[in-house]
């Protein structure tokens, strides 16, 4: 078997698997509603339960177990902790999902993509899932320490805060997006 | 030999048989509307093949005339297939304008980046340039029919079942012509005759799902989606991004934690 043989033949393969793997009907109907409620929703959930996700994952409430609780509690606390993480993950997959659900609605349904978005997309979409499934390994296998668990507190707090910012800012600009359409579909005002 | 000889005949002759059924089938079910280039392949096909048939019943198999003409016919055939393809994408893909917009400078783009790896990869022997030509033609029909299927994956489209299958059709042929023709090249005089008969079946099969694909008639083009309007990509866009940027980072944050501490 020489080369030429070899790189065509894996070319071929990797084909026949990209094409069976689009060909696979997906898990979940793509399409949502591209409403404004949605888009407002998408995002936010798991944002919502911050202040139980902080109280569970609070150092001080461990540093105060450690020094008056017995070992067995802590191996219980330690272990509903990564629960919780492990949840907090899953939260934050849900959301990039549904971000991504609508943002591929919005695409589809529009008359023009920027391909630079939908690359960006698509990368942040892979850095998200390689990294994602690494961090529940760890998770899983129990070799994150509880000090990095902590840090998820800090984490979750400083999100809470741009995130707030950003959805602000996106009501503000889809308010002027909608104005700007009806302005331009009324006197024929070029915006785009 | 001999024997393989004979069956290569005999599956010519069905080939045929089945070109002829399913082009019958096209124009009962009057599918040549939703279909008229796949329609004017399917004619070009046949008619190459009756070509071919007559010139090796004429010259014989192992004639040099006889190939050259075959090749040649085949490259009339290859072209057709490049237009019922762009067809079938356009039926996939087209009634979403902006998507399509990507969709096609992509899989174009893809195409040609083949084709220039197929020129590199290719040996440069003046006897081989043909099936080198014929073979990068038939894996940029594939790269093009999977990076489409990509998209419609991607962005969660609707594919009618009849799209689908007749994409799929020609993307397996053009995947097993990939491999036949590298074969050929490597083992040439020796595998001409199995190379014929293993094409040939690979088409039958295609042929097969294209019949099934087609068996019922099919609607003509569904028209454009209603779409909204151009600002609102434009504005959404970008802040979706930043905000899966900011989830990202969230991410990365715990990662470079973990990767710190470990």
């Amino acid at each position: 078997m020489n080369l030429t043989m070899i790189l065509f033949s894996g070319f071929v393969a990797a084909l026949l698997l990209l094409l069976v793997w689009a060909l696979r009907a997906p898990k979940r109907p793509a399409r949502i509603e591209a409403g404004a409620c949605s888009l407002e929703e998408t995002g936010q959930r798991h944002t919502n339960y911050l202040a139980q996700i902080r109280q569970a994952l609070a150092p001080a409430d461990y540093d105060f177990l450690s020094k008056r609780a017995t070992r067995g509690v802590q191996r219980r606390v330690r272990r509903e902790r990564r629960k919780v993480a492990r949840a907090y993950l899953a939260a934050l997959r849900v959301d990039f999902r549904n971000l991504l659900r609508l943002a591929r609605v919005i695409a589809v349904l529009s008359p023009e993509v920027v391909a630079v978005q939908e690359f960006e997309r698509l990368r942040l979409t892979a850095v998200f899932a390689w990294r994602y499934q690494i961090i529940r390994w760890k998770l899983w296998a129990g070799v994150a320490s509880m000090t990095q668990l902590d840090s998820l507190s800090n984490l979750v707090s400083g999100l809470s805060v741009r995130m707030d910012a950003a959805m602000k800012e996106l009501g503000e600009r889809a308010a002027i997006a909608a104005e700007l359409a009806s302005l331009r579909d009324g006197r024929g005002l070029d915006v785009a | 030999m001999a024997e393989l000889q004979k069956t290569l005949q005999m599956l010519w002759v069905v080939n045929i048989a089945a070109g002829i059924l399913l082009l019958v089938l096209v124009a009962g079910r009057r599918n040549y509307r939703a279909f008229p280039a796949f329609s004017l392949y399917l004619v070009t096909n046949l008619t190459v093949n009756v070509c071919s048939f007559l010139a090796y019943h004429r010259w014989g198999f192992s004639s040099a005339f006889s190939w050259w003409f075959a090749l040649g016919m085949q490259v009339v055939a290859t072209s057709a297939r490049a237009l019922a393809v762009a067809e079938l994408c356009k039926h996939l893909l087209a009634r979403y304008r902006g998507i399509w917009g990507l969709a096609w400078r992509v899989t174009l783009g893809s195409a040609a980046s083949v084709l220039i790896y197929c020129y590199i990869a290719a040996k440069y022997q003046w006897k081989l340039a043909l099936i080198s030509a014929e073979r990068s033609l038939e894996l940029a029909i594939a790269v093009v029919i999977v990076a489409v299927f990509l998209f419609v994956r991607y962005y969660g489209v609707e594919a009618r079942p009849a799209d689908r299958s007749l994409a799929l059709g020609f993307c397996l042929y053009s995947c097993f012509s990939v491999l036949n023709n590298t074969i050929l090249e490597r083992f040439l005089d020796n595998y001409v005759t199995l190379w014929n008969f293993l094409g040939m079946l690979a088409f039958l099969g295609s042929l097969l799902v294209w019949t099934w694909a087609l068996r019922r008639p099919q609607a003509e083009v569904s028209p454009e989606e209603t779409l909204l309007p151009a600002g609102v990509y434009q504005t959404v866009a970008p802040q979706i991004n930043f905000r899966l940027r900011l989830l990202n980072e969230q991410l990365s944050q715990f990662w470079k934690t973990e990767a710190t501490r470990n």
